[in-house]
């Protein structure tokens, strides 16, 4: 994994990463996203900068970046709402291409399967033929490449489907990003699109790995969401006062502070978990309880703001609904709980305390 | 907004504490197989022997200036230490005030005089203080103390009645926050002002403690009275008058502790216990979930630990609200561990669990005691209700 960018040269990044989503995302073109699905002059200004290929290294034309540098960018775009695939395309395609020693193509691109599903991979005398059931595939229209992983004699092998060629059914989560199924009937692709899956790709970790974007996108949305909440409280009057003034009030606001800060430290936790043997404890953890805040404290955030935060024309609701839906993507709360839950039991008794106590800093 | 300045991604402790955390797991591990002390949950237990045994291996105080005695480690040394004594629910009440509260508030407001007498004390378990805080009428509301001092020579006359007081029928000496000047009849007048704390020891002719009995039948509280008890000068504590600021500036640390969330974690490695190798369901999810809030709350409060840090390069920033997040989370966490294993182990906890060491197994005997003293941890040390106000006012600003 690459060192990082240095303190400095990160918080460049996301300064710019902040003023880009500042000036380019406002109320209009997140409800243009709504019907057009993906944001492509948005896009083309975060590519300019290099930001979907933060973490390849110089070498690879990217910038060297870390996972920890492109989590502060992840919750940037979940605190905007913005609607383009950065999480598929800087973190999941560019993780699977880069590890198999695959150049990534340009323009967004997106990863399947990513609801559980196999897709199995065949020698062919054309080169190969993929066969699976893909659903919920996120941005699949929108992308230049789906960078699929797919199961082979030979092992994890990734593909690069051009989703031109396929018959797309399109869908779309609950924010309205789209999220689309397709079928892979001995799907033909030549050799050359078609390379084995580098060290530590597999199905499982890409799972992780959405997981962990999501959760780190759920803090962002979630932080917006009580920011608006406070001002809400602090500008709002109703009987003669501001309604932060209520203590009822207050106590929920109290309330959701304490979401968005469970949520920031758990799934910041998990970003140098990734890779370690005891990921699990670390990433499931991260999901878990980042989807806890989305369902608690989006309520909580549309209570403080009454009927206003329920309407169209109000910008609570863009991040709301990507939080129902974020928090089910690659796992929901039960899913992992039910997982990390296992493996505890599994451990046992006496390896719950010093498993959470492993990890240190050499 | 919350944690902005605290990476949680490069958040690991050092290795050096690796050595620290093993040295004590033994030592706990050695203390518990011998049956020299035995786990007891929902409060912590007076041990003096044991506080001493902690003592020698430096364990006490281990943050202070090695002037005092100490031994000038990081919080984050102090932090393990305090988290493995908590998973297994040693029994740290005989220094847990004097190395949570009255060091640090020696070491910044104490004079010379009182740090040189009472610091090496603490850190060999030879002196345990308690906290005369709460009153019959000051709870929540702690500026509405009605104890007071009055100048004499060489000293102060303290008269009143403090409540709630834990070990203080142990303890060698206590912090009472008192009224040093009284508020007069201006309604307006800030209540905050005139206060301060005194030393006073609990051998002082006209102090008298008499025991409250807890929820689950144990004497941990007391009720103590002062009658015109006489505090040299030399007792008082930093600035006369300054007593708010003094008892409210280190809350931070003091908020977000492990001990705001692992009160009930031995419950929950028993109810693993319980249920290793098993596949319900309802016991995976419900176990899983509780695994993860743990470690959300333990990473908020490593966070802290670490940013207020100064052997740690910490910036030191005010966490003060992400502090009170960690008690108003954590101490609901503490019940949720024991509702889950309520729920999940159907049994009715015997009372002999809340008095007889022995009798039954360690779930059962746990279940009974986190159940009845559950309604504390949300009270003591800053009531739900008054943190989240506070938290609410640093968020929105005064309106």
């Amino acid at each position: 994994m690459n060192q990082g960018i240095g303190n400095e040269q990160r918080a460049m990044l996301v300064e710019t990463a902040t003023r880009i989503f500042a000036t380019e995302i406002d109320h209009a073109r997140l409800q243009t996203a709504k019907t057009a699905g993906i944001d492509r002059a948005l896009w083309q200004v975060l590519a300019d900068t290099g930001i979907p290929r933060l973490m390849l290294p110089e070498e690879a034309g990217g910038i060297g970046g870390s996972l920890a540098d492109l989590a502060a960018l992840l919750h940037l775009a979940g605190r905007a709402a913005a609607p383009v695939p950065i999480a598929e395309t800087a973190l999941l395609a560019a993780w699977m291409l880069d590890t198999s020693g695959v150049p990534m193509p340009e323009g967004p691109l997106t990863v399947a399967p990513v609801s559980g599903e196999t897709v199995l991979a065949v020698r062919a005398p054309e080169g190969w033929r993929l066969n699976g059931r893909l659903r919920r595939v996120p941005w699949a229209a929108a992308s230049e490449a789906i960078v699929l992983l797919a199961e082979s004699t030979e092992g994890w092998v990734i593909a690069l489907v051009d989703p031109r060629t396929l018959a797309l059914r399109p869908g779309a989560n609950l924010a309205r990003e789209p999220r689309d199924d397709f079928d892979l009937v001995d799907h033909p692709l030549p050799a050359e699109r078609v390379f084995p899956a580098g060290p530590g790709v597999s199905a499982r970790a890409l799972r992780m790995r959405g997981a962990l974007a999501r959760a780190l996108m759920i803090t962002g949305a979630l932080e917006r969401a009580l920011e608006l909440a406070i001002e809400h409280a602090r500008t709002r009057v109703q009987f003669g006062r501001k309604i932060g003034a209520f203590q009822a009030i207050q106590h929920e606001l109290a309330r959701l502070a304490g979401e968005v800060a469970a949520a920031r430290a758990a799934s910041g936790s998990a970003v140098n978990a990734l890779g370690r043997d005891d990921a699990l404890i670390a990433v499931a953890s991260a999901k878990i309880r980042a989807s806890e805040a989305a369902g608690v404290g989006s309520m909580i955030a549309h209570q403080v703001h009454g009927a206003i935060g329920a309407t169209d024309e109000y910008g609570l609701h863009h991040l709301s609904l990507r939080l129902w839906a974020w928090r089910d993507e690659f796992g929901n709360e039960a899913a992992w709980s039910t997982e990390l839950g296992r493996s505890v039991l599994r451990s046992g008794a006496d390896s719950l305390w010093p498993s959470l106590t492993a990890a240190t800093r050499d | 907004m919350l944690f902005d300045n605290v990476d949680f991604a490069d958040l690991e402790l050092p290795a050096s504490t690796r050595v620290l955390r093993a040295e004590v797991r033994a030592f706990l591990r050695e203390e518990l197989d011998s049956g020299r002390i035995q786990p007891r949950l929902g409060h912590t237990e007076f041990d003096l022997a044991f506080t001493r045994r902690v003592a020698a291996h430096g364990w006490i105080g281990m943050t202070w200036p090695k002037q005092y005695g100490g031994q000038e480690r990081s919080y984050l040394d102090r932090f393990v230490v305090t988290e493995e004594m908590l998973a297994v629910a040693a029994p740290c009440a005989a220094h847990w005030f004097g190395d949570r509260q009255t060091g640090p508030s020696l070491l910044r407001y104490g004079s010379e005089y009182q740090r040189t007498r009472f610091l090496p004390a603490i850190v060999r378990g030879e002196a345990a203080f308690a906290l005369g805080m709460s009153e019959p009428g000051a709870g929540s509301d702690l500026a509405a103390v009605k104890t007071r001092a009055e100048k004499v020579d060489g000293g102060w006359r303290v008269t009143g009645q403090k409540v709630w007081t834990s070990w203080a029928h142990k303890a060698d000496a206590f912090f009472v926050l008192c009224r040093t000047t009284p508020l007069g009849d201006d309604q307006k007048a800030d209540r905050h002002a005139g206060l301060s704390q005194l030393i006073v020891e609990m051998k002082s002719e006209g102090v008298t403690v008499r025991p409250i009995n807890f929820l689950n039948g144990r004497h941990q509280f007391n009720e103590v009275w002062l009658d015109n008890v006489l505090v040299p000068d030399a007792m008082v504590v930093g600035e006369i008058d300054s007593g708010w600021k003094q008892v409210t500036s280190e809350l931070a640390l003091e908020r977000s502790g492990p001990e705001r969330f692992m009160t009930t974690f031995p419950l929950l490695i028993e109810l693993v216990r319980r249920f290793e190798k098993s596949d319900d369901a309802r016991a995976l999810e419900a176990i899983g979930r509780l695994v993860a809030r743990f470690q959300a709350l333990r990473r908020m409060s490593l966070g802290i630990a670490l940013a207020l840090d100064p052997a740690s390069g910490g910036h030191g920033r005010d966490l003060a609200t992400e502090a009170s997040l960690v008690k108003d989370m954590g101490t609901l966490y503490e019940r949720e561990i024991v509702e889950a294993a309520r729920l999940l182990v159907s049994i009715e906890p015997d009372a002999s669990a809340l008095t007889d060491e022995d009798s039954l197994a360690a779930f059962e005997r746990y279940l009974a005691q986190t159940i009845v003293c559950a309604p504390v941890a949300t009270i003591r040390g800053g009531t739900t209700e008054v943190l989240r106000t506070i938290i609410a006012r640093r968020l929105t600003g005064k309106l």
